[in-house]
């Protein structure tokens, strides 16, 4: 695995995010992430109560494909380089579903020390389905 | 029954609450994600870095929660129940990398609610913005979610 250190001069407007691939999503990944999240809502838990709450079963915290969507982010350019980074939950995450996590440059800025690139970013299942869909914004160092 | 949602919640200010970042809910957040950057689980790449220690990946301040101002309290507010709630959105903005040791003050506030009409029937969407402070009062993140309610 290659933790990337990327620079802004590295970087055009069209590039792709490397992909990563997550999953499949087991149930023992939700409930550690409920613990480490604080968020215990059984609708991640408990099938039963997914299935009587109309959901038709367990599906993942959105916030767990957010933060697949961060690591594809931050496994291309560096731990800490993310300075914005919005999403909206297009879609449910189930037991078994491997999840993708895409991108691509928008734009690129430099203003005296700072340097910003906007990403579109989304995430989709093995049916290419999208179930994250959003928008970053990552601060690179210079070569210069 | 349909679900009447309450729009006097707007503009709501929760108690601010303190979180202080622990190392430990640091690499066990990073291990849930199955994120195994050294920058979130190994001290001495920490230590070396930037930062000075490891620090906290983007999304880890979803986990600053108080029992009176988490979407729990919002929900009792407005009488929903936990099954009927999606999330729709989240955004975090990141000033500054979190690091281990530091203590920040959250403050939570409801910004909108709106109701619109989807595929699976009618929504109504609770919009929260949380800004964290540091002990200058200076914003470290900020994060805006929007909990969807199945009406």
């Amino acid at each position: 695995m290659r933790y990337g250190r990327v620079y802004v001069e590295d970087v055009t407007v069209g590039d792709d995010l490397p992909p990563l691939v997550k999953g499949p999503i087991q149930q023992i990944q939700l409930t550690r992430y409920a613990g480490a999240s604080g968020d215990f809502n059984p609708i991640h838990q408990d099938d039963e109560f997914a299935k009587a709450a109309g959901m038709g079963g367990v599906f993942a915290h959105g916030m767990l494909s957010m933060g697949f969507v961060a690591q594809a982010l931050t496994d291309w350019a560096g731990a800490g380089t993310v300075r914005k980074l919005g999403v909206r939950f297009a879609g449910l995450v189930r037991l078994k579903d491997v999840v993708t996590c895409r991108g691509r440059v928008l734009a690129r800025s430099s203003k005296d020390d700072l340097h910003l690139v906007d990403l579109e970013v989304w995430a989709e299942n093995q049916r290419g389905e999208k179930v994250v869909t959003g928008k970053a914004t990552l601060s690179l160092p210079s070569r210069g | 029954m349909p679900i009447r949602i309450d729009t006097r919640i707007v503009g709501r200010e929760y108690p601010p609450f303190p979180v202080t970042v622990e190392r430990g809910r640091i690499k066990d957040f990073a291990r849930a994600l199955g994120d195994p950057n050294p920058f979130y689980l190994d001290d001495r790449v920490g230590a070396a870095s930037e930062w000075g220690d490891v620090i906290a990946p983007p999304t880890f301040p979803i986990s600053f929660r108080d029992e009176r101002a988490d979407s729990g309290a919002i929900l009792r507010d407005l009488g929903v129940d936990i099954s009927r709630v999606l999330h729709g959105e989240q955004e975090f903005e990141i000033h500054r990398q979190l690091t281990p040791g530091a203590s920040y003050l959250c403050r939570t506030r409801v910004a909108d609610v709106y109701e619109k009409t989807g595929r699976s029937g009618p929504m109504a969407f609770v919009v929260r913005e949380t800004a964290v402070t540091d002990g200058a009062g200076e914003i470290v993140v900020t994060m805006r979610g929007v909990t969807v309610i199945r009406l």
